[in-house]
């Protein structure tokens, strides 16, 4: 039951738990009008020994890093008598702060970290429940019921950690043996344990490798990278006098904790909140204006505010004529893309489109983003371009109070060398055809691997995959579908911490660690470099020995990394040169037989090799198990020069002198990295696009087709999506994330489902009245492809042509409090991603809702 | 607000009331028991306990909650229940987040609620035990489990649905038994360890500003980490917690330089929580 306050009854539970006469006998004790201080007071005794037991001297305050979300947040954990007892922020990691460095220096001191103190979200508080969430899986499990489906029970059969390993390595190995290791598919979390993952991939000799990122964000690197050369520019809310948001909620989906921070106090310096949302989220609760949009039209708004300030001239002439290309074409675009056009499309009016405009032009520093909520439709790579070109145009780079070019230096993964075996089958294409997509990311299209194993039309056929800690069937577009698709390969293995919706089609389940239990290194996103440690914080009482010597986690099973190292090692895969590469301590050079330990040293070969240059164990030691380098915040870094050392060693494609020339660190073909252009005569860092500069117009992307081979339009061209709504399925459905929960994975959360039980379907009360709805009916929720059924919520938070929802709930798995609760939407879409980028289209979707 | 104004006038009218009993009336019983106790002469004034006797008033804790600050994100309720091991059902702080009339599409405002420690408390006088009381030495408002008989009347006259009863229902990391079971609640310094028939199942239950994190001399050290649970976790860095007896606290000095309101003021409980619009 969540916690809501009703004004009426004044308090929760008033009429189950008191009669008015119970009430009225009390009130003979009502004082008068004497101070009731002191009064009744007597001593309460408290315990001595239970606070020596388990009070804050007790026990071990652990600093390490969050990961209930991507977000990676600064944590100190009290771990007492072995138990994770309480989890707290972690004050000198910047991510719970600041992610401006001068803000996180003023009043910081190496005893007490950031002057305020860090902060910690709600999902970061609720680890523990998902530590000791009795619903996990503690030991590696094979199916014995060969139907799999959603009403399929497995048939688990408990087996041991040898034997798992054995099995599933015995099926890798006759793919590798048959010269099929190619048809390994592998998905992973974006955030954890990523570099072990794609060096097994390498060695192994998949090319198939994928992660979480292309169902979230890759549509927004799309978008920064196309106009400005980078994949995750970061907002500067904090110095910023006019905040522009197109689709974001930081102070709900919080990822980074210092959001609702940076963004409060950047109101509070004086800055105004713009928010464009079909829904007024919770972010745009604290704005100043709620600009209510149809959904995937925020590009048509964008060109419409660029068409008022070239019109009116309010651009940033000297940005403009330094730093770009392409601004005459793109002008001449946006001449008929008028405020007026744009109502039509967008249902904002024109007169507030050009009042906002003139706003956000002449309010400096003005800082304009945009994320997933375009981002998720079949047009939101070009619409998010438009608005990345629309901050362009008022200044809007790597200026205190814009969007700043991150500085991510961390730790290095040191690429592996694979050996002739693994490089004959990487060379064939990946499953999933990334190359095809014109700005794709090389965390693959998983839409596209779903498509192709359905309609068994790949360049092969893929027989296993290997799913970490990711619950594939919940998570994209087209739910039955990817269910579909999965029971297509012959052997499925997923390294989970709970029975998923995709966990229940295994054939192995693996459990997985909770990241209390497990090793990482975060280099975080805040705008200078830092790198926070994860490490484990409570373990198995003894240390596991079968099939290797190993820690532990609380159920004596493997991190998911000591499990790949584990069937590396059992694979016996090694590098070009032949070492062993499982075995063998990266940093050390010494064969190490403990998987645990082997990971460490790897974990201190990226830390020494990378930009801390320290060990593991030096970074343990440093206050909050936190690099931060000292440097902080560097603005204009696209106007610095390459330093002279840098510019020796680095690779220059053509002519030095020649202005437009690109620089890389190492050759291209030896997957070298853009760090400059030549412009003006001088070796910059400039803007990693193909001129150097942002650029309106791309002419380097003239000839060049999408995935569904359309040609790719050189400028932010805005086409409608392709899901419209029609007469039969009239509305919009979207969904968002909030503070609660964390994508489909922590539903089963006791302490996140106190506070967020379910997932109404949200719905605008002329709307609900035309179709005969009120607030709490249960209703369905149908579109083309599917139905399902859904609480409604009548509230004016929504555009009347859309109705909206929480993402991550209507588990039919998970666990026992997860499951038949609130409504996932999945079955109402197929398959689907975008042309451009591979981003997953979660938003896209039209449909009818009619009283159930 | 909540008085069915046809009591309210009756009790106005009422000359036998002095304002400050009118004002009682109206903060502790409401519109339930407003109309059947309004014929009531209600005298006793309570006496301080023996035990509350010599003690001198050495702090006056309290918060200023920034509303421009809350972001609704419920880090608070959590950290709480992380912090005194609360079970289900019951949260020593919740977030409302009420659409307020005149904003347009239905904006919520965000306003994290613990108990507010009244200076005036309607809680603490209705307990036929003694179980319940406001400390002088600091202000907080107690609850004595192991007198506390769990009639709840204090959970009626809270104007401000402060206090929880608890069920004895837990979470399934504890009904489970998973290693977490072991782990105590630290509330009042007793570190009771859970069990089923045992206080604080039955009882009354609120929040306590984490007064186990209190020294000896009842003094609060945030550098230390010893601060209530919520202001530590607080991702908008709204809830400011100190002492306003102290004038250079921040509490004290936002008070100073900051318009701030309290809820339901007209009932006269006096809260020491005070929020910043």
């Amino acid at each position: 039951m969540p916690y809501d306050f009703d004004e009426t009854v004044g308090r929760r539970r008033f009429l189950r738990t008191l009669g008015v006469a119970g009430a009225a006998a009390g009130a003979g004790a009502l004082a008068g009008c004497t101070s009731r201080i002191g009064a009744y007071q007597h001593d309460i005794a408290a315990s001595g020994e239970g606070a020596a037991a388990w009070g804050r001297e007790a026990g071990e305050w652990i600093p390490s890093c969050c990961n209930m979300c991507g977000g990676q947040s600064g944590i100190l954990c009290h771990v007492v008598n072995g138990v994770v007892e309480k989890i707290e922020p972690n004050h000198w990691n910047p991510n719970n702060y600041s992610n401006i460095s001068t803000d996180f220096f003023d009043g910081y001191t190496e005893e007490y970290g950031c002057a305020e103190g860090g902060a910690l979200c709600p999902k970061g508080n609720a680890g523990i429940m998902q530590l000791y969430d009795p619903d996990r899986v503690q030991r590696p499990l094979k199916r014995t019921n060969p139907r799999k489906g959603r009403d399929e029970d497995p048939g688990w059969q408990e087996i041991s950690w040898a034997q798992a390993v054995d099995e599933i390595a015995a099926k890798l190995r006759a793919l590798r043996e048959g010269g099929e290791a190619h048809k390994l598919l592998w998905w992973s979390e974006d955030h954890s344990f990523t570099h072990i993952q794609d060096d097994f991939c390498q060695l192994f000799g998949s090319p198939n490798y994928s992660n979480h990122s292309n169902l979230c964000d890759v549509s927004r690197k799309a978008s920064f990278k196309m106009a400005m050369g980078d994949d995750r520019p970061l907002s500067d809310f904090l110095q910023s006098k006019y905040i522009l948001l197109f689709g974001w909620n930081p102070t709900s989906a919080i990822k980074w904790v210092h959001l609702p921070r940076t963004l409060t106090r950047g109101i509070e310096r004086g800055a105004r909140l713009v928010v464009v949302d079909p829904y007024l989220s919770d972010t745009a609760a604290k704005a100043h204006e709620w600009v209510q949009i149809l959904p995937g039209t925020d590009g048509a708004l964008a060109l419409a505010l660029a068409h008022v300030i070239i019109r009116e001239q309010l651009y940033d002439h000297d940005f403009i004529a330094n730093w770009t290309v392409g601004f005459a074409e793109f002008s001449e675009y946006v001449k008929d893309k008028t405020p007026q056009w744009a109502e039509k499309i967008t249902s904002v009016p024109a007169a507030a489109i050009e009042r906002i405009a003139r706003e956000l032009a002449t309010t400096k520093p003005a800082c304009v983003d945009v994320w997933s909520g375009p981002g998720q439709h079949s047009n939101g790579v070009q619409g998010g371009r438009a608005i990345a070109l629309l901050a362009a145009l008022v200044g809007g780079y790597d200026q205190p109070g814009t969007l700043l070019l991150p500085d991510k230096r961390g730790n290095k993964h040191a690429e592996v060398e694979p050996d002739a075996t693994a490089e004959r089958t990487l060379d064939e294409p990946r499953y999933d055809g990334v190359k095809d997509f014109p700005i794709g990311h090389k965390s693959g299209v998983y839409g596209r691997c779903w498509e192709r194993l359905l309609a068994g039309n790949g360049p092969y056929q893929p027989k296993v995959g290997v799913c970490v800690f990711q619950n594939l069937v919940m998570s994209g577009p087209g739910s039955s579908q990817v269910e579909a698709a999965l029971k297509k390969l012959e052997t499925l293995v997923v390294v989970d911490t709970m029975v998923s919706e995709t966990a229940l089609l295994a054939d192995y389940l693996i459990p997985g660690t909770v990241y209390l239990e497990r090793y990482d290194l975060n280099s975080h996103w805040v705008t200078w470099p830092v790198l926070g440690l994860r490490q484990p914080v409570v373990k198995a009482a003894t240390r596991q020995t079968s099939p290797f010597p190993y820690q532990g986690g609380i159920f004596g099973q493997m991190a998911e990394y000591e499990f790949v190292t584990a069937l590396g090692r059992k694979l016996g895969l090694r590098t070009a040169d032949g070492t062993d590469f499982f075995r063998l301590g990266p940093a050390s050079r010494q064969p190490i037989e403990d998987l645990t330990a082997w990971y460490e040293d790897y974990l201190s070969n990226e830390l020494q090799t990378g930009a801390p240059k320290m060990t593991l164990a030096q970074l343990k030691q440093l206050p909050g198990a936190v690099w931060v380098d000292r440097s902080g915040t560097k603005y204009r870094k696209y106007a610095a020069l390459i330093p002279a050392a840098k510019l020796a060693k680095a690779f220059v494609d053509g002519d030095i002198t020649v202005d437009g020339t690109a620089i890389y660190d190492k050759p291209k073909d030896q997957h070298g990295k853009r760090i400059g252009t030549v412009i003006g005569g001088r070796p910059i860092r400039g803007f990693f696009t193909a001129s150097g500069k942002v650029e309106f117009y791309s002419p380097s992307l003239i000839g060049k087709n999408d995935a569904h081979g359309r040609p790719v339009d050189p400028l932010p061209v805005y086409r409608p999506r392709d899901w419209q709504p029609d007469a039969e399925f009239p509305l919009y459905l979207i969904n968002w994330k909030e503070a609660s929960h964390t994508h489909t994975r922590s539903q089963n959360n006791a302490w996140l489902r106190e506070i967020k039980p379910s997932n109404p379907l949200v719905i605008h009360p002329d709307t609900a009245s035309r179709l005969g709805i009120e607030n709490g009916d249960e209703v369905w929720v149908e579109s083309r492809h599917g139905k399902t059924r859904a609480v409604a919520k009548v509230t004016r938070r929504i555009h009347p042509a859309v109705v909206g929802a929480q993402h991550g709930f209507g588990h039919w798995r998970l666990g026992r409090g997860a499951a038949g609760v609130g409504t996932a939407f999945g079955d109402l879409n197929t398959v689907a991603y975008d042309a451009l980028s591979g981003q997953g289209l979660h938003k896209e979707i039209c449909v009818k809702v009619y009283k159930a | 607000m909540n008085e069915d104004p046809g009591v309210r006038e009756t009790l106005e009218r009422d000359p036998t009331l002095t304002p400050c009993e009118r004002r009682e009336m109206f903060g502790v019983l409401g519109r339930w028991l407003g109309a059947a106790l309004a014929a009531a002469t209600v005298s006793r004034a309570a006496e301080p306990a023996p035990a509350a006797q010599g003690r001198q008033r050495k702090h006056h804790y309290g918060m200023v909650i920034d509303t421009r600050r809350c972001v609704g994100c419920r880090a608070c309720v959590v950290a709480c229940k992380a912090e005194n091991k609360t079970p289900p059902g019951v949260a020593y702080t919740v977030v409302l987040d009420g659409a307020l009339e005149p904003r347009i599409g239905d904006k919520p405002l965000f306003m994290t609620k613990p108990c507010f420690h009244c200076e005036n408390p309607a809680c603490t006088v209705v307990c036929p035990v003694g179980a319940t009381f406001k400390r002088a030495e600091d202000g907080l408002v107690v609850v004595d489990y192991d007198r506390c008989i769990g009639c709840r009347y204090c959970i009626t006259a809270c104007p401000y649905g402060a206090r929880y009863f608890d069920y004895g229902d837990d979470y399934p990391a504890r009904s489970d038994k998973t290693p977490y079971d072991a782990v105590p609640s630290p509330e009042y310094g007793q570190y009771r360890k859970r069990e089923p028939g045992r206080s604080p199942i039955g009882n009354v239950r609120k929040c306590t500003f984490c007064l186990h994190l209190q020294d000896e001399q009842g003094a609060y050290n945030r550098a230390a980490g010893c601060w209530p649970a919520c202001a530590k976790t607080c991702t908008g860095k709204a809830i400011h917690f100190g002492d306003f007896m102290d004038p250079e606290s921040e509490v004290s000095r936002l008070l100073r330089e900051r318009p701030a309101i309290r809820l339901k003021e007209e009932m006269g409980n006096e809260p020491n929580v005070y929020y910043l619009l």
